[in-house]
């Protein structure tokens, strides 16, 4: 039912909110990337502040997701169904994130007016359709928030510093915002478009895909019990 | 405390203890006419109202209960059959029954460790079984020991948030939870955090959330963690009211006051010496 899925992202919406400090980051840890690399290249920059949008919205998702770790096998016994819980949680996700990514989208748009702004706009939706399914997946695999964490901050900084021709770098969520960032900065060809298309959607439906498993696993019914 | 406020307190703690109206009404009549005709305050010729109701109930003793009449018990609730489980090599149940029909309280009891939440969790189904089956006839609701809540909600957003997963219409959901509150002695519409709640409070929370749309089977793990002596008897006599509508009730307990009230006790301490 469309209304347990709407009430679980609006209660997710209200927790996130109250926790006005947490915000607060969350609103200036992009900032800080994209100031760190505003005297470099553009290209950076934009990929900068990307990543730190995906890196804000997962952890978010990753606190959203160990504190409800003891409320959802409750809610799934008052009659909640598992997509119902993560849809729900992943829709109050992505609109926090697409709130958080409009001002950064306006900063470029007055800050460098030359840019490609559709591709920076197209790379900051992917980022927020990747980052919320990273988080939960990771919450969903680390029951503590400290080991989550460290994994995102492992992941983040590799694929910071990783070279990014390098194969292996494709292998992190993320990638896909540096072909978009190059093709909005750089006069490239429709090919980093079309890979970093390819790539970003396909991460997001990869994670979505593991988010909904870990998910069905955590909150299966346990095959001792029936309902007669 | 004036003489009317003082009857009056008597009057609800009598209630609240379970004592029928035909014992409790002769007791507030005998002490109003000893007020009256002594013209001693009333704390100084009884003392504070909790302590006379509690020692009238224990000079009642059981009795007090004898001329319940309750509706026999109805069809089989929750059945549970050879229920086995171990963590490593640690073996917690082992071969544990217990069938519960509506408008029954069935304690469990036993020693710390010995697997009274476990056994809960499995029949909530939280908890996966290493042996035996669980038969639940309707729905359930589960108060867990601790957590179960979330700490940046108020209680009304959480009446919300279960009613909807009961297809409860907001409205009535909150009204619903602000109803259950008040028969705890709580107000619910309070717009504190849960995070910003006592403990005995958060647990109140718990409890109305787990009997919110009446679901037919209620599993308790020791609901009543922080609870003053007041809010203690409030909630036995939510499970009475409980039982009274047909629920089935199972309550893990270390409290043995109360299970002389109840239909069934599981005791799950192991039958060997040998303490787990």
């Amino acid at each position: 039912m469309l209304t347990r899925t709407r009430t679980v992202a609006e209660m997710t919406l209200r927790e996130i909110t109250r926790r006005r400090g947490v915000l607060l980051i969350l609103l200036l840890m992009p900032l800080a990337f994209y100031l760190t690399r505003r005297g470099d290249h553009l290209g950076q920059s934009v990929r900068f502040v990307c990543l730190g949008l995906g890196w804000a919205l997962s952890t978010a998702a990753l606190f959203t997701g160990t504190a409800s770790r003891a409320l959802e096998p409750r809610l799934r016994l008052t009659g909640y169904a598992t997509h119902q819980l993560l849809l729900g949680r992943l829709a109050a996700l992505w609109l926090l994130g697409l709130v958080l990514s409009a001002p950064y989208l306006l900063l470029i748009r007055l800050d460098q007016p030359d840019v490609g702004h559709g591709a920076v706009a197209l790379s900051m939706a992917l980022m927020v359709a990747v980052a919320a399914p990273f988080g939960l997946a990771v919450a969903a695999l680390l029951p503590r928030d400290m080991e989550g964490t460290l994994v995102l901050l492992t992941v983040v900084g590799t694929q910071m510093t990783l070279d990014p021709s390098d194969p292996v770098a494709r292998l992190l969520p993320f990638w896909f915002s540096r072909e978009l960032s190059t093709y909005a900065v750089d006069d490239v060809s429709v090919d980093h478009l079309s890979r970093g298309l390819a790539h970003g959607l396909g991460s997001a439906l990869l994670l979505l895909a593991v988010a909904a498993a870990l998910a069905a696993a955590r909150l299966r019914r346990r095959p001792h019990l029936r309902f007669v | 405390m004036n003489q009317d406020r003082w009857l009056a307190v008597l009057a609800g703690e009598l209630d609240r203890r379970g004592i029928a109206a035909e014992h409790a009404a002769p007791v507030v009549a005998e002490a109003a006419t000893h007020l009256r005709e002594s013209g001693e305050a009333p704390l100084r010729a009884f003392g504070p109202p909790e302590e006379y109701a509690a020692a009238v109930a224990e000079g009642l003793g059981p009795a007090r209960w004898a001329e319940e009449t309750r509706a026999p018990a109805g069809g089989i609730r929750l059945d549970a059959r050879g229920i086995g489980k171990g963590y490593g090599r640690r073996r917690v149940l082992h071969n544990v029954d217990l069938t519960v029909r509506a408008g029954q309280v069935a304690a469990v009891v036993g020693a710390n460790g010995c697997g009274k939440s476990t056994f809960l969790g499995i029949c909530a189904g939280l908890v996966g079984a290493d042996h035996g089956r669980v038969r639940v006839r309707g729905t359930i609701g589960y108060c867990p020991q601790y957590h179960g809540t979330v700490d940046f909600l108020r209680p009304d957003e959480h009446f919300v948030l279960v009613g909807a997963g009961r297809g409860l219409p907001r409205d009535r959901a909150r009204a619903a939870g602000l109803a259950a509150a008040a028969e705890l002695d709580w107000d619910g519409a309070t717009r504190t955090q849960a995070r910003h709640l006592s403990g005995g409070t958060r647990q109140k929370l718990n409890l109305v959330m787990a009997g919110l749309g009446e679901p037919d089977v209620l599993l308790l793990d020791e609901p009543y963690q922080g609870f003053d002596r007041g809010s203690y008897l409030d909630f036995w006599q939510q499970v009475w009211r409980w039982r009274d509508a047909g629920r089935a009730i199972v309550i893990v307990t270390h409290l043995l006051n109360q299970l002389d009230r109840v239909d069934t006790v599981l005791d799950l301490t192991p039958k060997e010496a040998v303490p787990c």
